[in-house]
C-alpha cells in the first residue's frame, strides 16, 4: 500500500509546517514517521542519522559555507557602493535611472554574494534614500528592489545552483552556472522594461551625463569585484577548478580585498566565521534531513508514484510542465527556496527527464527562475521582508506595486520553461 | 557564568576553529594542486569530516539562537499565552527529533563503527569518532530547545 505511506509523508509534513516547527525538523521527522511504517524504530533511526552525517560529506556541499563566507567578507557597504556607482555610469542615463541603477546594482551585487537577502538588504540600504529624495514612489522604488534581488540566485555563481545538482543526484555545476546567465540577465532586462516604461509614465527624472574620465574611474573602483566573477566563473567554466576549489579561491581573494580596502580587522574574523556558519548550518540541517529524505522517498518508491500520478493527467510535456510550475509557485509562496528545492528535485527530475526528455540543467534553471517568485511574495518571502525592513514601509503596501514586476517575473518563467535554447544555447557552446 | 553561556562559548569556539579549518584545508588542496602538482590525499576527506562536524553543531548552535528556519502562519494570531503553549509544542516535537533520531540513532552509529573498527581510507580515522558529533548535536539540540523554552516561560511569569 504505496498510497499510505505517500498519505502520511504528506499529512505529518504538512502539520509540522503548519503548526511552525522549524522546515529541517518537518524533514527529518516526517521522513522517519514514514519509514517506521516499514521498518523496525533502531534500524530506520540509525540509518536515517547515518544519512543525515554521510550526506554532508560532500566535496560539492563543502562550497556552500565558502561562497556564504566570501560574500559575508564581501558584505561591507564599500562594495555595494562602488558596484552602484560603476551601475550609474552605465544606466544612470536611461528614463528612471535610479530604479534601473536599482536593477543592475543589484544583478552584480547579488552574483557577487549569492545571496537575494544580502542584495536587498545592501543594495536597498544606499539605493532606498537616493529614490524617495529624487520624487520616487517609495513602495515602488522597493518593489524593484525586491524583485531584482532575486535575479543574483539565477546568475552565477549561484549557491542554490549547487545545492539543486546536489538534489539532482550530480548535474554539472559547471553547466548550471553557464545556463543560470542568460535567464538571470532576461529577468533583469524584464524588470527593467517594466521600471522604465512605469518611470516614463511618472516623469521620474535621469541622471547626468558622466565625464569619460569620471566613468572610467568608477569602473576601475568596481574592477576588484567584477573581478572575482571572472576569476571564478572563468576557472570553473575553463576546468581550471571545481566549483569548491573555486570558492576557497573567492574567500581568500575576498580576504585580500577587505584587508587591502581596510573594511575588516583580524578581530572580525571570529565573528564573521560565526556569522557564516550559522547561515550556512541552517541549510546544512535542510541539506542533511532531505538527504535522509530522500531514503525513505526512495524506499517508498514515491517519485514513482507521483510520477504515474502526473501521467495520468496528461501526456503532453506543454502540460505536465505547467502543472509543475503551478505547484511550484504555489510551494514557493509558502515555503524558502532551499527546502523547496531539495523536496522538490528528487519527486520532480524522474518524470521531466524520463518522461519528458527534459534536460535536468534547463529543468533547474526553471525550477530556480519559478521559486525567485515565491521569494517576494506574502505570507513568507524572505526577499521581500528584507526589502520592506531595509526601505522602512509596510509589507501590504508594497503588494501592488509589486504585481507588474511578478508579471514580468512569470513572463520570463514561461520562455525559460518552453524555451530550452535559453538556458542550454550558453552550456553547449562550452561543450557541456 | 551560567551553564548556557559556558556551553554557547565552548561551541563557537569549535565552530570557529572547525570553520577556519576548512578554509585552510581547502586552500592547501588548490594550493597544492596547482602550485606544487601534487595532490595531498587526505585534504578531500578531512574537509568532508570537518563539514559534517560543522553541519551538526553548527545547526545545534542555530537552535540555540533560533535561527532555523520555520513558516509562521498560526502563532501571530494567537494569545500570548496560547502563543507559549504552541511554542512548548514545537519544541517538544524538536527534542522528540533530536532525542530519538539523532541521539539514539546517533550513538546505536557510533557504537556499532567501533565494534566494526570501521576507519577512513587516507587518514585512518575511526568513523565513530566522525560520527561523535551526531549524538552530541542530537543531546545539544534538545537542549537548546528546552532551555529557551524555559526561558521564555520564566520571563512570561516574572
Amino acid at each position: 500500500m504505496e498510497i499510505t505511506e505517500v498519505l502520511i509523508l504528506v499529512i505529518s509534513f504538512v502539520i509540522f509546517i503548519a503548526i511552525g516547527v522549524p522546515i529541517a525538523f518537518c524533514i527529518g521527522l516526517a521522513g522517519i514517521i514514514t519509514m517506521l511504517l516499514s521498518i523496525d524504530y533502531l534500524p530506520a533511526v540509525t540509518t536515517f542519522a547515518q544519512r543525515m552525517a554521510t550526506g554532508l560529506n560532500s566535496f560539492t556541499l563543502l562550497a556552500i559555507p565558502l561562497f556564504i563566507l566570501a560574500g559575508q567578507l564581501m558584505n561591507t557597504g564599500g562594495i555595494a557602493n562602488r558596484l552602484i556607482e560603476f551601475a550609474k555610469v552605465l544606466v544612470g542615463r536611461l528614463p528612471g535611472g535610479l530604479a534601473v541603477v536599482n536593477v543592475l546594482a543589484n544583478m552584480l551585487f547579488g552574483a557577487i554574494s549569492g545571496s537575494a537577502g544580502a542584495a536587498a538588504s545592501a543594495i536597498g540600504t544606499i539605493m532606498h534614500p537616493r529614490m524617495k529624495e529624487e520624487g520616487y514612489d517609495e513602495n515602488f522604488s522597493a518593489a524593484v528592489n525586491i524583485t531584482s534581488a532575486t535575479t543574483g540566485l539565477v546568475i552565477p555563481p549561484s549557491n542554490i545552483l549547487i545545492i539543486y545538482s546536489l538534489a539532482s543526484g550530480g548535474v554539472s555545476i559547471a553547466a548550471l552556472f553557464l545556463a543560470g546567465y542568460l535567464p538571470g540577465v532576461l529577468t533583469g532586462l524584464a524588470l527593467i522594461g517594466f521600471a522604465t516604461a512605469y518611470a516614463y509614465r511618472h516623469n521620474y527624472p535621469t541622471g547626468e551625463p558622466v565625464p569619460l574620465g569620471v566613468g572610467i574611474r568608477k569602473f576601475l573602483a568596481a574592477l576588484p569585484s567584477l573581478l572575482l566573477l571572472v576569476i571564478i566563473l572563468g576557472g570553473i567554466v575553463a576546468g581550471i577548478f571545481t566549483a569548491t576549489e573555486a570558492s576557497g579561491v573567492a574567500v581568500i581573494y575576498c580576504l585580500v580585498l577587505a584587508f587591502i580596502y581596510r573594511e575588516i580587522k583580524v578581530s572580525d574574523l571570529p565573528g564573521i566565521l560565526i556569522r557564516t556558519t550559522l547561515t550556512t548550518c541552517i541549510v546544512l540541517l535542510m541539506v542533511a534531513a532531505s538527504i535522509g529524505l530522500s531514503w525513505v522517498m526512495a524506499y517508498e518508491e514515491i517519485p514513482q508514484n507521483v510520477s504515474a500520478a502526473l501521467l495520468t493527467l496528461s501526456d503532453s510535456p506543454i502540460l505536465i510542465l505547467l502543472i509543475i510550475n503551478v505547484i511550484l509557485l504555489f510551494v514557493g509562496v509558502f515555503m524558502d527556496m532551499t527546502p523547496a528545492v531539495l523536496i522538490f528535485t528528487p519527486i520532480f527530475l524522474p518524470v521531466v527527464t524520463q518522461q519528458l526528455g527534459i534536460d535536468p540543467v534547463h529543468f533547474g534553471i526553471i525550477l530556480i527562475v519559478n521559486l525567485c517568485v515565491g521569494l517576494c511574495t506574502p505570507p513568507v518571502g524572505t526577499v521581500l521582508f528584507i526589502g520592506c525592513s531595509v526601505a522602512n514601509i509596510k509589507i501590504q503596501s508594497v503588494v501592488r506595486p509589486l504585481l507588474p514586476f511578478f508579471v514580468a517575473m512569470i513572463a520570463v518563467l514561461l520562455l525559460v520553461t518552453y524555451i530550452p535554447e535559453i538556458s542550454l544555447w550558453l552550456p553547449r557552446q562550452f561543450g557541456f | 557564568m551560567s551553564l548556557r553561556n559556558t556551553i554557547d562559548r565552548i561551541v563557537r569556539w569549535l565552530l570557529v576553529v572547525l570553520m577556519g579549518g576548512i578554509v585552510v584545508d581547502v586552500t592547501i588542496q588548490v594550493v597544492s594542486r596547482y602550485l606544487f602538482q601534487s595532490p595531498l590525499s587526505f585534504t578531500d576527506e578531512l574537509a568532508g569530516f570537518l563539514l559534517i562536524w560543522v553541519g551538526l553543531l553548527g545547526s545545534a548552535y542555530a537552535m540555540g539562537e533560533k535561527q532555523h528556519l520555520a513558516i509562521d502562519l498560526i502563532s501571530h494570531n494567537l494569545s500570548p499565552q496560547n502563543r507559549r503553549r504552541l511554542d512548548v509544542v514545537i519544541n517538544a516535537i524538536v527534542v522528540l527529533f533530536a532525542l530519538g533520531v539523532l541521539g539514539v540513532g546517533g550513538f546505536w552509529l557510533v557504537y556499532t563503527s567501533f565494534l566494526f573498527g570501521q576507519v577512513s581510507a587516507a587518514l585512518e580515522l575511526s568513523l565513530g569518532f566522525v560520527y561523535l558529533v551526531v549524538p552530541v548535536s542530537g543531546l545539544l539540540i534538545a537542549y537548546y530547545a528546552i532551555d529557551n523554552t524555559l526561558t521564555e516561560l520564566r520571563t512570561a511569569t516574572s
